[in-house]
Formats: structure tokens, sequence, C-alpha cells
């Protein structure tokens, strides 16, 4: 029932045909880019930009290894995001896609504070701005077609389908080649598992991400619980405090009155 | 016949320096509001995907709430625990408050992204959200403090049967601000639970509600005497040292409770607290210059009997709170981003503005409605 998908960098080979193909379905504008440090083009992720592919080098000389690890919203199963919107702007559905409603957002940008893998962006320069982040291509997902970076994939790095399926195909892959891969999916139990996974050919530690949205100490509890905790304590610190508040009230003008009878004068 | 009403200080109605400077920054503030408005956030503040939140958030927002903590601090003191002799300091705490108040609301009205929809968490519902408890509390809350001043208007104005008929149902409104108070200071720190993985562990803790909700009952505290004592000045009155010295001994026992909060609760989650960097040099200013530090001072019954000793020792425990709301939301971040976040001219200038706006505010109150008159008697 849910989608994801996977995506398996080992087989990337950084084309960004992916990133074309999104900006295409978005009808996202272009922006002037210039050279830097790495491949990666564009920078970082915006408002314009949902996804965009890492290009990362290790090692020097013989050991040289290439890697591309694409960056996109990672539709969290428990979307921080949407446990921390004031309005409900952003929500998980069951098919897969965490996606945001525009005609709900105040622009408080709490999500952005909250996602741990700091995916939704601001339209810092409109006046009547809104939160912009990948969205599943949930309108392509609900025609039952694959996302427009998956349909787009040339070397079938991104593979589309039912998450638990993907689960299986990734680990059936690590057992395969154990030496190709690192024997761990990030995304099947990170922050509560997300529905988008990645395959790796060494650990996201030495892929040294942790500054590009893949952190790698986040643990397995989706952080929206911290919030719903304390909501759920809400109403009975509201009773407790109330209860108490009153309770000393009566009790303090009982007390001063009975001082006032035994003691009449002021000290 | 229209009498006029005799004057409340001397030398009212005149255009001092002071007002006509608070008058030019709040020009200037409402300036740039409206560039604010049609240009975007973009354009006006140096926020950006890195940094969502900056100084509106941290100080309009964050700080100045928990310094507007003396109103439910006072109104608890008085109602609740019978203190009656504070009773001077409570309606200019209630002012003060709501002044607190209006200044989060018309902040975080042009911090939001599309201001317009400020209205959205009343009928748009996510009882998970943080956030949105905070802003329905923060909206009954401000609703509690406006009806509050309205029944002080209606008394200036006698209309006595009115004033009776809110005196006997006050303690709602007493119990109901409390409630409110303690649930939405608290909440504004727990918005920060979210978030510990990209936060100093100096400060990301699962206690931040608690130590929240503490230090704003010291920020209302220190911010009630700042007020009476500036009052003092202001309106040529004589400060009421023998009052303040009594209170702020209050505020010694709470600056001493919050401290040991705060040790426990670096304690029990083992935090570097011994280092030498940026954030460890802000964590040290808060903790030790000021928290200890006032407290200490506190102690001295001449500090407490002395205007200047009251000023610096309230003053310090003002600063140290607004400089723990800057700390859990801006410091915080610094070993986690990769850029840096410092606030635009068009930012600092609003805030200002915002303050400047307060005062007039109070200013204009102290004026018009009897604040310093008592409400118990009678």
């Amino acid at each position: 029932m849910s989608k994801a998908i996977l995506i398996d960098t080992t087989r990337c080979i950084g084309c960004r045909a992916c990133q074309v193909a999104c900006k295409s379905w978005h009808n996202l504008a272009g922006e002037p880019s210039g050279f830097s440090a790495t491949w990666s083009n564009p920078r970082h992720l915006n408002w314009k930009n949902y996804t965009r592919v890492i290009f990362r080098e290790l090692g020097e000389g013989e050991n040289l290894s290439w890697h591309f690890i694409k960056r996109q919203c990672l539709h969290c199963l428990d979307p921080a995001c949407e446990s921390v919107c004031p309005v409900g702007a952003l929500v998980k559905l069951k098919e897969g896609p965490v996606v945001y409603d525009d005609s709900k957002c105040i622009g408080c940008r709490y999500c952005m504070m909250a996602c741990p893998f700091q995916v939704p962006k601001f339209d810092w320069g409109s006046a009547v701005p809104l939160i912009r982040k990948c969205d599943f291509c949930a309108d392509r997902l609900a025609a039952g077609l694959p996302s427009s970076c998956a349909a787009t994939c040339p070397t079938q790095t991104l593979t589309f389908g039912e998450r638990g399926e993907l689960l299986k195909e990734a680990h059936r892959r690590i057992g395969a080649a154990p030496a190709k891969y690192y024997p761990q999916v990030y995304g099947e139990h990170t922050v509560g598992g997300t529905s988008v996974l990645y395959l790796t050919a060494v650990s996201f530690e030495e892929l040294g991400l942790n500054h590009q949205g893949f952190r790698t100490d986040l643990g397995t509890v989706p952080y929206g619980i911290y919030g719903r905790e304390w909501m759920s304590k809400v109403p009975w610190v509201g009773l407790t405090v109330g209860g108490l508040a009153v309770g000393l009230h009566y009790l303090n003008v009982r007390r001063a009155q009975v001082a006032a009878r035994e003691e009449p004068k002021e000290d | 016949m229209a009498t006029k009403i005799e004057k409340w200080y001397p030398g009212e109605g005149q255009i001092t320096v002071y007002r006509a400077t608070l008058y030019v920054i709040l020009m200037l503030g409402a300036i740039l509001a409206a560039a604010r408005l049609f240009l975007g956030l973009g354009a006006t503040t140096n926020l950006s995907d890195a940094y969502p939140w900056g100084l509106w958030v941290s100080f309009d927002i964050l700080a100045g709430v928990a310094l507007a903590g003396g109103g439910f601090t006072m109104a608890a003191a008085i109602y609740i625990f019978n203190l009656k002799k504070y009773e001077p300091l409570l309606r200019p705490a209630k002012l003060s408050a709501f002044i607190g108040y209006l200044i989060f609301v018309v902040g975080l009205f042009f911090d939001l992204g599309q201001p317009w929809r400020i209205w959205h968490p009343m009928v748009m519902w996510n009882p998970q959200s943080v956030l949105f408890e905070v802003s329905w509390c923060v909206m009954l809350y401000t609703t509690v403090l406006a009806i509050d001043l309205f029944i002080i208007g209606l008394e200036r104005y006698g209309k006595e049967t009115w004033v009776k008929f809110f005196r006997d149902i006050y303690l709602v409104l007493v119990v109901a601000g409390v409630i409110l108070s303690t649930l939405h200071q608290s909440s504004l720190g727990a918005l920060y639970l979210l978030l510990p993985e990209k936060m100093s562990d100096l400060w990301a803790s699962r206690a931040l509600g608690p130590l929240f909700f503490a230090s704003a009952v010291i920020g209302g505290m220190s911010v009630v005497t700042l007020e009476s004592l500036i009052s003092s000045w202001a309106y040529n009155r004589k400060p009421e040292v023998k009052l303040l010295s009594s209170f702020t001994k209050g505020l010694a026992v709470a600056l001493l409770v919050y401290f040991a909060m705060k040790v426990t609760d670096l304690y029990a989650r083992g935090a570097t607290v011994w280092s030498l960097d940026k954030a460890h040099f802000f964590f040290y200013l808060e903790l030790f210059g000021t928290v200890v530090l006032p407290a200490v001072l506190l102690t001295f019954k001449e500090v407490r009997e002395s205007v200047k000793g009251l000023y610096l020792a309230c003053g310090l425990t003002a600063f140290g709170v607004v400089l723990n709301r800057f700390n859990v939301s801006l410091t915080s971040y610094g070993g986690y981003r990769e850029f840096s976040y410092f606030p635009s001219f068009v930012e600092i200038l609003m805030t200002l503005a915002f303050i400047a706006g307060g005062i007039l505010i109070f200013d204009l109150g102290t004026r018009y409605l009897p604040i310093y008159k008592s409400e118990l008697e009678g």
C-alpha cells in the first residue's frame, strides 16, 4: 500500500536526469549556477530545487572512489514536520508521500526547524511565501505512475515500489554482493523509518554527509514523539495547576482570616 | 460637565526628549514593517533556509513572553498565595504583561511568512503540535490580560456596577491566566524538544519546559522590580525600596531554585560543561553572570535596599533570561549550522520599534489608567 523509493547509490552515474525530470514535472524555474569544489549542482536544496545529487570523492590515487547520493525529502513514516505544523498543513498520506497544503500554511517555518533531514525550504524572495519540498509526485502516484525521478532514472538507481518489497530487495542485494554494499539500509529504521531508502557502498559516516542532510546520529525514534509526549501531559498539567490555584486561594484566604481573628493587631 | 482629570505626575502632556526619540523609532519601524510586508522576508531579513528562525523569534517571542511573566507571577502571588503586601506591584505588572504579549503578537505577525493567516490555528487544528498549543494559550491569555486592563479602564470611567461584576468573577480570570501562562511559558521551551540533534548539549535538555517556566517567573519578577524603579524615576515618585527589598528576596530564592534545576539537569544528562568555545562562553555568562551573580548579590540586604543595587541585580537577571532564550534558539546551533546568522538592520530596528511602542503604551497606560491604585481595597 505504502509506496517507497529505493536508491541504490552504487548504480548512480551522476547524470542528474532525476533533477531535470523533477523540475519538468513540477514546472520549476532553472537558476544560474557556477563552479564549486564538487560536481554537485545546484549547491543546495531550495524552494525550486526539490532534489539534487551530491557528488562525493573518497580516497586518493588508486583508492579513489566516487559516490553519488541523491538528496530529497525522505518521506518519513512518522514525519516530524507533520507533528509540529500548528495548522496541519503537512500530512503523511497512506500511499507514502508527505504532502503540503498551500492554503493552510501560515509560514511559521517550524517544519524547517524540526525536520531531521533539513528538507523543507522556504520561498524567501516572495511576499506571499510558501514551504516547498519534494512531494513524491503525489499527483503521479494517485494516477498509478511512479515519481518522475524514478521514471526517468536510466540506470535503475531509483526503484519505485512497495516499501516492504523494496526493503526485501535491498537486503537481497546486500546479501548477494556483501563486498559491494555497506550492510545497512539508511531509512529502514532511521527516525522510525522513511519511504526513501538508501543503499550505499560505504557508510554514511564515511561519506561525511552529516551537514548535508544525512545524519547518522538520528536514532530510530520518530522525533514527533517528543512533541506528542509533551502534548499528552498538557491537559493534566492544566487541570492540576488550576485545581491547586483554586485550592490554595481559598486555603490562604481562610488562613488570613483565622490569623486576623487570633491576632487582630498588625505586627 | 467635563472636568479636567488631575495630573498623575508633574510635567504631564509635555513631549519630552525621551518620548520624541521613542516616537521616531516607532515611525521608522512602521516604515520598515511596510517594507517587510511588501518585499517579503528574504529582502528585509537575514533569515535563510539554514536559519529559519532568527532575532524576532528569539527576542520578540521567546524573550518577550518570558519577561512578561510578571503578570501571572504577581497575580498568583497576590490572589493565590495571598501575599497582599506586594499589591502595589500588581497593576504595573499586568500592564507590562499585556504589552509584552502585544509585542509577541505583533512580532509574530511580521515574522510569519503569511501574517494575514495568523488566525489559521483557530480553525485548523493539529493537537499534536506544541506550537498549536502555544498559539491557543497565547491567544487566550492575551484576551485575559485585555479583559483585565478593560476592568481597570471601567474603573477610571467610574462604571462601578460593571467593575463589581468583574471583581466577583475575578478569581476565574486569575486562575485561567495562571493555567494558560504555566502551559505556554513551558511549551515555548518544549518547542525545542523536537530538535535535540541540532542543538548544543548545553541546552538540548528534556527539561526545557520546566526550565523555561522557572526562568519566566524569574524574568517576570526582575521586570516587575525594574519597572517599579523606572516608573519612580520617570514619574518623580519615591522608589518603594522596602517593598522591593522583600520582593527581591523572593527573586533570590527563585534564582537559587533555577540554578539547582539547571545544575541537576546538566549533571543528569552528563553534558560537557567545561570547555572553551563560543557556546561555552555564552553558557558561563548565562549561568554564572546572570543566575549565580544576581542570586548572591540579592542575598545582601545592602544591595536589596539600594536603588543602584536593585537595578544591577534585576538588570542582570532580566538580561540573563533574554540571553537564555537567545542561547537556546541561536547560540545552540552555532556548532551545527554551516552558515552564520546575524540579524539585518530591518530586524534590529523593527525589534527596537516594538520595544519603543511598548514603552509608549506603558506610558499612556500609566497616564490615563489608575495603574498605581490598589484593587483590593473597597
